[in-house]
This record gives structure tokens, sequence and C-alpha cells, in this order.
């Protein structure tokens, strides 16, 4: 047997990739803010929380660690998946969170750099990474959840713009957005897939309403993350059509199938913090020698390893130049670590027993009940696990698909 | 070395498969499993001259291939699969790390007849009638002239199958491990009618039989719990292959058996069944695969991640196994179908060193909560 080595690493990376992680760590060194070490990032961070990170976005944005997937010539520096894998691993090794600009830099910006117009790349990318664009999805609607494709907002072409009229729904982090990119029905009386468009919408024109109203819902945890848009005569020049007309599908479902490595290999960071943080609320409790109790945590600690050894697997093989199929395909971790949450939620709460009763004044809750209500939207957002189980059987398995029940054209 | 599969390894895995395919069908394994050992002599015979498979992690200078406990994972992985009755968890999962483990002479005289595939060699330590917890009450006497071993130990994996046995028998200086030639006088073994009758059990009595020390006194239960961590790994490398070929079945079943006019594939109760049994069958290989790469190259993270490995994997391939009857309706459940050749195998591997919640206490003080 081999003694251990605390540089033997499973990943076999190469020596540009180490060059790279030696830049980044030696720049974290240097400019990583002591404030932000170790410090958690609530989903809604207090004002002063905001302040700090919108200063440590904006000395990432200097030193060109944002949309850093994205290519060169579009401002990004055309990361791989593995290398934005190792970049992850250095933030999380300083302790510092690496911030993105969240929805247009992981959904927009590659539905554009594969989609778009030259012009349209030239024009759309760039306010993402300085922060001047922020987005909202427009996708879901009420009558269109998992059934996505039956969007019913309708977009007409009036002269050179897109009129559109309709309802969305569960539009996350509309409160800072000011533009949405969202899926618009174009033809109605084609194929329910085949007449929708990809639009980018801007929620102001020349400092005025540009007919996009938010109602606020309240998730069950009393917070209002997200909302219902309501679109009434809202217009965006034909220019903010990703992809041409009616060719809105294709785009949308190069969304979501972006470039794979990442977060894969950091993803369990914060589960495992998440995890000894529930080991000490069991050891104050004096449960720590209830077998059944070990037992459970067993079990988390399991799943958070196997989240990581499935996340390395596929880095692991991606360096290597291999495929890493059958490791980590999105439907896959999504089901495991939003069902692992799901889970490990609910044994925190029977854990803590009687004080996770107990509210704050006004419903202000702990991280644990906060985190019990939140996993509930965990396992439905994004495709639901019972649409990621059908995405499985069918682009995976090669199941057959269920028979439509109606052909032709949207309603 | 890293987690990334290599194409050499990626070359052993398609050679191990088509080789297993071809030696080792179902229709082979169900005549093995009739006879009493449940143990495939000449398919060992031929792992061995073919692919090497006895030798893989054995040392260069013992006559074996000197790879790594990855590629015997790899091996295991298609053994699963096939259901091979061979000695892969007994010999390479169990005796070589035991052997290993040890220092002595013991190496040299018997990692080679491992590595020819001339000898099947065990590891017994469990106690007749007792729990995964429990050791046999052995005793070994004698000293430089020579040791003998008296005791009862149940089950053995491939006990009659072997022709060394690797017995824990405490010494006069304490627990160690204690080689036993199983044509040797005072030697008595049983092969045991198997709930999974796809893998050898033996019940093995010693009265005053002929050993030698194959480590320090002492050292016997740390030898056991080293070539356990290094089994747990090849048996959920096996559970594996073994849930693979489960959700294969199930998968090829769900696309032509149809019922209501049609494939039952397509309903969502059977497609939902199918992702799930991949869920869990993806995170297991990722398990197991880290794991193998601990044993070669992070050996202090090894029990872990093998205990983790082996309880998920367990998990994964019983579900892959149950669902599998499940989704082939009436017919699974026939002697006729091989559905229940997996079911057993999975069962019964799940439930080898220990069941899921055992797993579970030891992975909590492993962890130190």
């Amino acid at each position: 047997m081999t003694a251990p080595d605390p540089d033997v690493s499973p990943i076999p990376y190469s020596d540009a990739a180490l060059e790279f992680r030696g830049e980044i760590r030696d720049w974290l060194e240097r400019n990583a803010p002591d404030h932000l070490r170790g410090v958690p990032v609530p989903r809604v961070p207090a004002p002063e929380l905001k302040a700090n990170l919108d200063r440590w976005a904006d000395t990432l944005t200097e030193a060109g660690l944002m949309c850093v997937a994205w290519p060169r010539e579009y401002g990004g520096r055309g990361l791989s998946g593995v290398e934005v894998a190792l970049m992850n691993e250095e933030f999380a090794r300083a302790g510092v969170p690496r911030l993105t600009r969240g929805m247009g830099e992981g959904l927009v910006g590659p539905a554009v750099i594969a989609h778009a117009t030259e012009e349209q790349k030239r024009r759309v990318l760039p306010p993402i990474i300085s922060g001047e664009h922020e987005y909202c999805q427009g996708f879901s609607e009420p009558g269109a959840g998992s059934d996505l494709a039956g969007l019913r907002t309708r977009g007409e072409v009036d002269g050179t713009h897109l009129v559109i009229n309709g309802q969305k729904t569960w539009t996350s982090g509309y409160y800072k957005a000011n533009w949405m990119f969202c899926l618009v029905r174009t033809d109605p009386a084609a194929p329910k897939h085949r007449g929708i468009s990809y639009v980018l919408l801007p929620l102001e024109v020349d400092g005025r309403p540009n007919g996009v109203e938010f109602r606020p819902i309240t998730r069950m945890s009393g917070q209002a993350l997200f909302a219902e848009s309501f679109l009434t005569d809202a217009r965006t020049p034909l220019d903010n059509v990703i992809g041409g007309l009616n060719e809105g599908w294709r785009v949308a479902m190069t969304t979501l199938g972006s470039e794979r490595g990442g977060s894969a290999t950091t993803q369990h960071v914060a589960f495992e913090r998440q995890f000894w943080r529930l080991v000490d609320e069991v050891r104050k409790r004096g449960l720590r020698d209830d077998v059944r109790v070990r037992e459970q945590l067993a079990w988390a600690w399991s799943q958070i390893q196997v989240i990581r050894a499935t996340g390395l697997g596929l880095v692991a093989d991606l360096a290597a130049g291999r495929s890493g199929q059958g490791l980590a395909n999105g439907s896959t971790s999504k089901i495991r670590w939003s069902e692992f949450q799901r889970r490990l939620t609910e044994i925190a709460m029977d854990l803590i027993g009687p004080d996770a009763l107990v509210t704050g004044a006004g419903y202000e809750l702990d991280e644990w009940q906060d985190e019990f209500f939140a996993a509930r939207s965990h396992t439905i957002w994004g495709g639901t696990a019972e649409v990621q189980r059908n995405i499985i059987g069918e682009r995976v398995l090669g199941l057959p698909k269920e028979p439509e029940p109606a052909k032709g054209a949207a309603r | 070395m890293s987690l990334a599969i290599t194409d050499e390894q990626e070359a052993l895995r398609e050679t191990s498969r088509r080789f297993l395919a071809a030696a080792s069908p179902l229709t082979r394994v169900r005549e093995v499993m009739a006879t009493e050992t449940a143990f495939d002599g000449e398919l060992w015979r031929r792992m061995s001259a073919e692919l090497g498979a006895t030798g893989l992690a054995v040392p260069e200078e013992f006559g074996g291939a000197g790879l790594g406990f990855q590629e015997v994972s790899y091996l295991a992985e298609e053994a699963g699969r096939a259901l091979a009755p061979s000695a892969l968890l007994a010999t390479a999962g169990l005796a070589v790390p035991a052997l290993l483990a040890g220092p002595g002479d013991a190496r040299a005289a018997l990692l080679p007849r491992i590595a020819d595939g001339s000898a099947v060699v065990s590891v017994a330590w469990l106690a007749p009638g007792a729990s995964w917890h429990s050791t046999a009450a052995a005793r070994a006497s004698g000293g430089e002239s020579g040791w003998t071993v008296s005791g009862g130990f149940s089950p053995v994996l491939d006990g009659a199958a072997a022709a060394v046995l690797l017995v824990l028998a405490e010494g006069p200086g304490g627990p160690a491990m204690f080689a036993v030639e199983t044509g040797a006088p005072g030697v008595r073994i049983q092969p045991l009618p198997a709930l999974d009758p796809t893998r050898g059990l033996a019940r093995v009595d010693l009265v005053d039989a002929p050993a030698t020390p194959v480590s320090p006194p002492g050292s016997g239960r740390d030898v056991l719990s080293a070539a356990l961590a290094h089994a747990d790994v090849v048996l959920a490398s096996e559970m594996v292959g073994g849930a693979q070929a489960c959700l294969d079945m199930s998968v090829a079943y769900a696309k032509v058996r149809e019922q209501f006019g049609r494939p039952i594939g397509s309903f969502q109760a059977i497609k939902h069944k199918c992702a799930e049994i991949l869920v869990e069958l993806e995170g297991a290989r990722a398990m197991t695969r880290y794991a193998a790469w601990c044993a070669e190259a992070a050996p202090h993270e090894l029990a872990g991640a093998a205990a983790v490995a082996k309880a998920t994997a367990a998990e994964a391939y019983f579900r892959a196994a149950a669902e599998n009857l499940q989704i082939h309706g009436g017919i699974g459940v026939t002697w006729e179908h091989d559905a229940h050749l997996y079911f057993k195998r999975a069962k019964a591997s799940l439930m080898l060193f220990g069941d899921v919640g055992a797993y579970r206490r030891r992975i909590a003080d492993l962890i130190g909560i």
C-alpha cells in the first residue's frame, strides 16, 4: 500500500490547466476580500452584504472573471467545463463566492452565442458581463408549466417590432431585472413546438415602463422571490428575436444544455458545510449516540459523497478528453441533489425537534426551516422531478414517448 | 493514476465483457449453480489464462500483472454483469489484499499460485450461526516448529473451491491470519446450499489443521479490515455490473412488451422506475470508481469511500433487481426467467459483510459523528 499523498488528484488536469489554477489562486490571494471569506450568501442578502457582493462582482468583472465560459471574442475567457471546475475549486478553497451574472450568464449567453447573429452577440453580451443588463426568465405560464411548449403568450409582428401580450409566471429575480428573456407564440397555426420565438424584452424603454407588470408571489416561506408577469403590448425590436422568428424552441433547448463540468466538483462543498452544521445541532441536543440518528446522518453523508464522486468522475473524464457519458447528465444530477435536499431537510427538522416548531416573530425562519420549505421547490423548478424522469427514460434509455393526446396546432 | 478510465482499462473492460458473454452465458451459469460448489473451475482457469484475471493486482515480483485495483474493479463489474460463478470476490477482493496488507513470506508462497490461477484462495473469519460482527472462536497454537489451527467458520466464500484458506485465529500473541491448505489433514469443508446459488458458500471446520502464519501476532483484525475494505470495492463493482444488467433487461422488455395497445415503457409508471434505477446506478458507479481510485491513490480514504460505495451499490442493485421482476410481470417471478438469478445475487450481495444499516453505522463511526 502506498503512503497518503496529499498532492494526488483524482482528476488528470493538464499542465496548462494547472498553470491556470496557479494564476487564479495567486489572484485570489491578492484580491479575495477578507470580509467575504467564509460568509454564507443567503438568497436575499442584507443591504450591507449586498453592497460588498456588488463590489466583489465589479472586481471580478474588471479582472475578466465574469462569464468565463463565453468565448474570448465576446468578452469571456473561453474556459472549458474543466477549467470552470478548477476555478470554482479555487474560489471554494479561498472561501469566497464565485459570483456570476446569473441567468444572463448561464442561460441567455449560451443561447445567444449559439444562435444569434454577429450583430446581436456584439450588442447583447457586453452589458450582461458588465452587470448593466440583468435578466429574468419568462418561460412558464399559468397554463404551461411542465408542458412548456403549450405556452400561449402572443407575439405579433408590428413593422419592425414584436408586440407581446400574455401572462408569464414564476418569474424569479424579477425585482432586480431590467430585461426579460421569454418564449412567445408567434405562429399560432403551426404545431406547438414550431410557432415559438425566443425574445429579449427590455422592461423599460427610454425610462418608461414597457408594458410588463409584476405581481409578486409570496412563497410558503413568506418571501416574495418570484412574480407573475403581465405583458400588455410590451414592445421589442425584431432585432431582439434570437435564432429567427418561430425558431425559439430550438434556442431554448440549447440554453438548457450548456457545457458540462462547471460546478460538478464543488457542488458538494456547500452540502458538506450544511451537513456538519446539522451534526452540531444533533450534538447540542445530545442525540449523537442514537443509532437511528447516526444512520440518518450517515445516509446524508453518503449522498453527499455520491454527489462529489459523480462530479469528480465527470470532470476527470472530461479532463482526460473523454465524453463523461453516463455521469451526471443534467437530469440525473438534478434529481440526485434536489431529492437529497428534500429528504435531508425533512430529517433535519425531525432531529432538531421541538425548536423546529417555533419561528421568529413575523414568521422569520431559521436556516433549517427555510431550507425545508425551499427544498420543496427544487424538485419543481427547471423541469419537475417527473419531467426529468421522462427525459432520462426517453433520451437516455430510449423508451418510447407517451402518445400525444391530440396532434396539430396549439389552441 | 486518476479517476478517468484509461484506454487500457476500457480495453480490459470490453475484452472481459466479450469473454464472459461467450464463456459464461446464463445457460452455463445455471449448469454451474446446480453443482455443489457453485464454482466454474474451467471458467476460472480461462479467466486466468486469457484475461489474466487472477493476477491483475498481484505485484509483478509475485507473478502478477502488477496492475491496480481500478482494473480489478472494472473486471468485477463485468463479472457481476454476467453473474459469473467465479472466485473473484474471495480471491481478488479478500485474499490478495489480506496477503498484501501483512508482511511475511506467505506472500511469496501464495501470490504466485493465485496469479497463475492454480489456487483459489479465500478468507474465513465468521463464526457459524452468528452475526456479521462476529469472529470465529478459532485458536492457533504452535511456534517455530509449526502451527495448527482449530475452529469452525461459516459462511466462507467459495470455501469448497479454495485450495488455501486464510483464517483468522487467536494465537499466543493475539489474533492473526493463518494460511491453511484445504487438502491437509484436519480440514473438513462442507459446501452449503446458498440462497444465491451463483456464489459458493461453505462451512469450514479445522481440527489441529496445519497452518502457516501470514500476518504478525496481534495484527489479524487490522488485516481483516484492510481486506474487507478492498472486498467492499470488488463487491460494489460486481453490484454495479449486476444493476446495469437488470436495467438493460428492464428497458429491453419495456420497449417490446405491449399492453393496452402500446409498449409498457411508454407509461410513466414504468419509465420512471427505469429512470430511478439509472439515477441510483449512476451514483453507485461513480462512488465505486472513486473508492477503487482510493485503494490505489488515497488509502487513508479507502475505508470510508468503500463503505459508502458498498452501501450505495447494494441499494442500487437491489432496487434494479426488484424492479426488474416487477417490470417483467408474471414471467419475472418464474424459475425459467433469469430475473430471479439477479434478484438473489442482489439480496445476497446487499447482505454480505453487513446490511445497509450496518454499513451506515460504520460510516458514522468512520467520519467521527
